[in-house]
């Protein structure tokens, strides 16, 4: 009942609320202050000026690892020069396990996707301003250190002001993806 | 008309392709046989060696990462199964979709003292896409016309006695059951 009451006022909410503000329907601001894989602290505020895209994840999988960074990574590739307008961030879900420096080896393989992490507060803030949700599952053999995390897997993308474009599913096409970063890259009207 | 169809197959193929059920794992055996789109595989001189260039064999096909650890947790047992597996008459290929293709394979199977797998890139890095695998490792069992009859989502123990049953069924063209699924490997403590 308090649910259904919550929708209906959100629904409200977003009738009355100018057409530019009323964009994103699923409550995600992305903000977050969090440390990059450089140790030093970021918030989204400091990526002003690129589009950027978002994803969160975590590097320690016990038996499958999604493949997004793969596709984040292409979808770079395909942007040729326009991936200097775009800030690509990986967030991980796993604070604990993914300091600065593990997340920096990791990314190696992935060229120009940054790392970030936080204090678990920091992390848990940034996923509710993405509307992510995670979870730690604990090891079938009951090893503390061998937990997985599941997590929302989605891909966001924000704009320039940080503002939500986007999310794509992490089963999304290389080229989908790039072709529509594309789009928002595109110079509006009223804009040079 | 033309989307109209495109629009069929895809739904044919969604239907047909039970694998990419959210959180699927394990041994995936295909309802009819999917045939598999042409990849650009290289050899460790960026020469072609697609799976055309198997043709008439069973292909037993692993897609992995040197990022990602399941991955490298079963790398040696497909290591170790390959020459018997070869002599049974079906190849094995384990397909590498690091960025740094070669470099990122040779290290890998330096650290991890590999003797029989081949270096095999995906340079165009399409594989994952062309395959529908959104996750690592996947193990592709193809057959000897070329069409994958299942998969095996996640890593597994390849060397042991269970996957025996398995490679043998596809060595000889035998229908894939499910009591035929390797143990999984799972990775413990991150290293």
């Amino acid at each position: 009942m308090r649910t259904m009451l919550i929708a209906i006022l959100m629904f409200l909410a977003g009738l009355s609320a100018p057409p530019a503000e009323a964009a994103d329907p699923t409550g995600v601001t992305g903000r977050f202050i969090l440390t990059d894989m450089n140790g030093r602290t970021v918030t989204d505020e400091m990526y002003r000026g690129k589009i950027r895209l978002v994803t969160f994840g975590y590097t320690f999988c016990p038996d499958i690892c999604p493949t997004i960074l793969n596709t984040l990574s292409v979808a770079l590739d395909h942007l040729g020069a326009d991936r200097a307008k775009v800030e690509t961030m990986f967030i991980s879900v796993d604070p604990e396990r993914d300091s600065p420096a593990h997340l920096k080896e990791y990314l190696n393989a992935f060229p120009g996707i940054m790392g970030l992490t936080g204090t678990p507060d920091q992390v848990a803030a940034a996923a509710r301003n993405f509307n992510v949700r995670y979870e730690r599952s604990p090891a079938e053999d009951g090893d503390p250190k061998a937990y997985s995390m599941d997590h929302t897997a989605a891909l966001f993308i924000m704009d320039r002001e940080g503002n939500f474009l986007a999310r794509m599913p992490h089963a999304s096409a290389p080229d989908r993806v790039a072709e529509r970063v594309r789009s928002y890259l595109q110079p509006r009207r009223g804009e040079n | 008309m033309r989307r109209r169809a495109f629009i069929l197959t895809a739904l044919a193929m969604g239907l047909g392709r039970p694998a990419f059920a959210k959180g699927a794992r394990g041994l995936v055996i295909h309802d009819s046989p999917i045939p598999v789109p042409a990849l650009d595989i290289r050899d460790a001189e960026s020469k072609p060696a697609g799976l055309d260039l198997l043709a008439g064999k069973p292909v037993l096909l692993n897609l992995w990462a040197s990022w990602c650890m399941p991955c490298i947790a079963e790398l040696p047992a497909l290591d170790r199964l390959k020459p018997g597996l070869e002599a049974k008459g079906v190849a094995l290929v384990a397909l590498s979709l690091d960025r740094s293709g070669k470099i990122a394979v040779a290290n890998t199977f330096a650290r991890l003292g590999i003797k029989a797998l081949d270096i095999r890139t995906d340079e165009t890095r399409s594989a994952a896409e062309k395959l529908q695998a959104p996750a690592l490792p996947v193990t592709l069992l193809i057959d000897r016309q070329g069409r994958e009859i299942g998969r095996f989502i996640g890593a597994a123990e390849w060397d042991g006695a269970e996957a025996s049953r398995l490679l043998d069924a596809l060595a000889s063209g035998a229908r894939l059951t499910p009591d035929m699924a390797p143990p999984p490997v799972k990775v413990g403590t991150a290293p």
